[in-house]
């Protein structure tokens, strides 16, 4: 390195740093970890909650505003309970995220670590199934997988269940090459310190080296990663919902947000009060997905 | 030669790749319950879904089929919408429904990048500032805002509540500009808050990168302004991220417009796709996600090429 | 001759995670018209701090006291745009490593002439001709075809003279060097050493040398100012401190400098121990841990720099060869 490339720190600071000041953790990382711990809150223990069913529609209260004495948060214009609804919405967009993203994570890591840590032929053939899942859009993507796995004609609708299963398996194909792209990323970097190095030549066995030099490393770059994933998964749920193709009847954020969007003018919070709890765990993740990742860069540089 | 090879290799990846795309979106379609014929005219008759079935090369198993949409989509046949008792050309659509998305992804990436360029450059320069702090702050809360969150608030507010615009539809520009711009305003806001967000953020931490190193220095001790160093020196080495990601956007946009189209009911590519998909015109949509794919690839391909050969710090590693 | 740049009790501190850093302390130096200074020290020893606080050129964590006058002026409280206005034509800095200092996405015949047309306000035409002239000034065979190229087609001694180019081309009246052969080869080192001479001779250039080597500056020097953890420790025109050490800190860097025979891969000198943390306020003179002649004397007390008589100032409470 050059000697004065960089005034402030190589020339002037040349003893080793011992005393770091704390870091204070972020405003938003507070903001963040509140929120998410209260989506799961309500996702678990929300059926405990003295709140009216979710799917009965009250005829004699019908667009109620939110602060309403019965409806806290107000009602549709279909005199569904807007707070029931959210607490629902949060248990299935907590549900149906956090089992695509981890299964999709889980799977994309096994490839993507494998693949980048044996090379070769198989690296070449992963590296281009991942380009040709990638080269189409998400939303596309998913939608395309929605629009067959989720057929049904007319006369027999599909059910709910089924519904959401296959929401979360489309989910889930689409994330495998995002985080496995990652997970190879990580690999390439890692397999090629020395101190994989050394374990090898000292005759470990390749899956004894994968499990514990290559995932603990590897590992927190996806965790990171992967509060991110959640983020775009619910984005992608309430799109798709928007479409018309998501899980339907108000039983999720973003089929909340289809449903009130024709009513708009008369009960703008239909629209104001999902698409804020979308927004809000959306921008949640990603806070707290960056606070994981910029603590990892700055154990990686200490080192 | 060195980049004639480099073309090739690449050439050969880019089509490799939009072709095993467009593959697996025929076997998917393949895998449909049911006959696609009939899908595709629910209501016709026996001698029409033949007919059809003839037509698309359904008839000729899944090789035969792809085979046939590839190669017609080589000598510029589409394929076609077939809606009851008729047919449209997707070339015809096309024609129809690329200006409004080219448009609406123009229109955003101009008011992202002009917003993003100055934004990176000086929050980059007062790194650490208080306006550094409030911008990263507010760009990336943003930046994780759902585009359909923001275009149906967007809406609600100025064109329902307040009524500055109307809330949906299109206006080509050269019938009536100012209706146009009138009309684009929401959606291309939708689309650009996220962009704006994510390309001052990558040219921030590049500008970051760049400013410490000696040359910005050495051109600053010239004695030539701020503003001077900050654009001529400082913008450029720091732009390829920026550039790259704003051509790779070219072609990602254009799946990412669905859901704006759709909301403000902007007859685009994406709204046209979502049609194709729900009302199961499953050629139509392989064409038009074919499109795509190869829209996102072929900037992908071409944004790596130029990046390495215009730029010389690439050719300095590769010498 | 005439006094050009008089720095007066000049000190530069960096505000730092770990607290209030020392970069430099208490400076006072002056330099005539046409005069050559080299400044000598380890690395961190402040003497690049000290060229850039000259200068102006410091980051914003910085802050600089004490006063800069420069031809009669003083500028230190002088606002940026007017320091600026100095920059380039007035005093101009060469940087030690050419792989960096020049910017890579731009032609060199852009980097030259963006002074000649930015701040002496020379049309395109005139400033390519000039810069033609300096190319061929600082020994660049055919010179118009390297206007048209980047600063990877060349090596570190064509860009170390191509910066050498950007520097004088205002013809300022004081030019910084720091550490302009660092980066170079041997044999480089001396050529470009040898032309910077040349050029300053020429245009009667006062220059600050600044570099860790004592071997570089003892041909090329009037005067030499030796830095040790941000003090001047020793001071003297050139021959006098060659001839008549008294610093047993500048021995120990004479000691060290890289001879021909010496191994590449050495190539900072090695003096045992390390600096004293700049950020703390330790009594006793700096050098005291590393120095082989301590007492303690040193250890408790910071000797104040001292008049030696034939403008040898030295900082050492037992200098070698005695006090006079």
């Amino acid at each position: 390195m050059s000697e004065t490339s960089q005034l402030s720190t190589t020339d002037v600071i040349d003893t080793p740093v011992k005393v770091r000041r704390k870091r204070k953790r972020p405003l938003g990382f507070y903001f963040a970890a509140t929120w998410i711990a209260l989506i799961i809150f309500l996702a678990v223990f929300g059926w405990i909650l003295p709140a009216p069913s979710w799917d009965t529609s009250f005829y004699d209260s019908l667009g109620v505003h939110p602060f309403h004495h019965s409806h806290i948060l107000g009602t549709t214009l279909d005199g569904y309970d807007m707070f029931a609804g959210l607490v629902n919405g949060a248990r299935l967009s907590v549900f149906v995220s956090l089992v695509s993203v981890t299964i999709g994570g889980a799977i994309g890591t096994f490839i993507g670590v494998t693949s980048a840590y044996f090379r070769g032929k198989i690296d070449m053939i992963v590296t281009m199934a991942f380009n040709v899942m990638l080269s189409i859009p998400n939303l596309v993507l998913s939608l395309a997988l929605l629009s067959v796995l989720a057929y049904s004609d007319e006369n027999h609708p599909a059910t709910m269940s089924r519904r959401v299963g296959v929401l979360m398996l489309s989910l889930t194909i689409v994330i495998i090459p995002i985080l496995g792209r990652i997970a190879r990323g990580a690999t390439l970097q890692w397999s090629s310190r020395e101190f994989v190095l050394a374990s090898k030549s000292m005759g470990t066995k390749n899956f004894t080296i994968i499990r514990k030099h290559i995932l603990p490393n590897v590992a927190p770059a996806i965790l990171a990663i992967g509060f991110l994933a959640i983020g775009s998964v619910i984005i992608v749920e309430g799109s798709l919902a928007i479409l018309g193709i998501g899980v339907p009847g108000g039983a999720s954020w973003g089929s909340m947000l289809a449903n009130g969007r024709g009513n708009i003018a008369y009960s703008p919070w239909e629209v104001y009060l999902p698409a804020g709890a979308i927004a809000l765990t959306v921008i949640s993740c990603n806070w707290f997905g960056d606070y994981v990742r910029t603590s990892l860069d700055k154990r990686e540089s200490k080192i | 030669m060195d980049i004639a090879r480099l073309l090739v290799k690449r050439l050969v990846l880019m089509s490799t790749v939009v072709v095993i795309a467009t593959f697996l979106l025929s076997l998917l379609m393949w895998m449909l319950p049911g006959d696609p014929a009939q899908l595709l005219v629910p209501n016709g008759t026996e001698i029409i879904q033949k007919v059809i079935r003839h037509e698309t090369g359904l008839d000729r198993g899944i090789f035969g089929y792809y085979w046939h949409w590839l190669s017609h989509m080589l000598t510029g046949d589409f394929g076609k919408y077939y809606l009851n008792g008729g047919y449209r050309e997707v070339t015809e659509v096309l024609k129809r429904c690329l200006p409004p998305s080219l448009f609406l992804i123009l229109y955003a990436q101009i008011v992202a990048l002009t917003l993003a360029i100055p934004l990176g450059l000086i929050s980059a320069y007062k790194e650490g500032s208080r306006f550094d702090r409030i911008a990263s702050t507010v760009l990336f809360t943003s930046v994780s805002v759902p585009g359909f969150a923001l275009a149906l608030i967007l809406s609600l507010i100025f064109a329902v509540q307040l009524g500055w615009v109307d809330p949906i539809g299109y206006e080509s520009p050269f019938g009536d500009p100012w209706a146009h711009f009138k009309l684009m305003i929401l959606p291309v806001t939708s689309l650009a808050v996220g962009l704006t967000s994510s390309y001052t953020r990558l040219l921030r931490t590049d500008v970051i990168a760049t400013l410490k190193e000696d040359y910005v220095t050495m051109a600053a001790s010239k004695g030539i302004s701020n503003r001077r160093v900050l654009w001529k020196h400082v913008f450029r080495p720091s732009s390829t991220t920026l550039l790259t990601s704003a051509a790779l956007n070219m072609g990602g946009l254009i799946g990412g417009t669905i859901i704006v189209e759709t909301i403000f009911v902007i007859p685009g590519i994406g709204y046209e796709i979502a049609y194709s998909i729900g009302s199961r015109q499953v050629v139509a949509m392989q064409t038009l996600i074919a499109l795509v794919s190869f829209a996102y690839v072929f900037f992908n391909t071409t944004v790596d090429l130029l990046t390495n050969i215009t730029d010389p710090r690439t050719r300095e590693r590769r010498v | 001759m005439s006094s050009l740049l008089k720095i007066d009790d000049m000190s530069v501190r960096f505000q730092t995670p770990r607290g209030n850093l020392k970069a430099v302390n208490n400076v006072s130096i002056e330099l005539l018209a046409g005069e050559s200074l080299g400044v000598v020290g380890e690395s961190g020893s402040g003497k690049t701090v000290l060229s850039r606080a000259t200068m102006g050129l410091l980051p914003g964590t910085a802050t600089r006291t004490g006063t800069i006058t420069y031809n009669g002026q003083d500028i230190s409280n002088l606002p940026k745009d007017e320091v600026r206005e100095l920059w380039g034509t007035g005093m101009a800095m060469i940087f030690q490593d050419p792989m960096t200092a020049l910017n890579p996405v731009r032609r060199i015949g852009s980097q030259l002439t963006e002074s000649l047309t930015v701040r002496l306000g020379m049309n395109k035409k005139d400033a390519k001709e000039k810069a033609i002239e300096l190319l061929k000034r600082v020994r660049i065979p055919d010179p118009e075809a390297m206007l048209r190229k980047f600063p990877y087609q060349l090596s570190g001694g064509m860009r170390q003279r191509i910066m050498i180019a950007i520097a004088v081309s205002c013809e300022p009246e004081l030019l910084f060097a720091d550490e302009p052969t660092t980066a170079l080869d041997v044999t480089v080192q001396a050529q470009v050493l040898e032309l910077l001479t040349e050029l300053r001779k020429e245009a009667n250039m006062a220059m600050i040398l600044v570099t860790h080597d004592l071997g570089v500056v003892a041909g090329h020097t009037d005067k030499i100012a030796v830095m040790y953890a941000g003090d001047v420790v020793e001071y003297a025109p050139t021959r006098q401190l060659f001839a008549n050490m008294k610093m047993p800190y500048t021995e120990a860097l004479l000691k060290s400098i890289p001879r021909l025979e010496t191994p590449t891969g050495s190539r900072l000198p090695v003096i045992e121990g390390r600096l004293p943390d700049p950020t703390k306020n330790e009594p006793g003179c700096p050098f005291a841990n590393r120095c082989p002649y301590v007492t303690d004397k040193c250890r408790a007390e910071k000797p104040p720099l001292t008049d030696g008589g034939n403008n040898h100032f030295y900082r050492c409470w037992f200098p070698i060869g005695g006090v006079k």
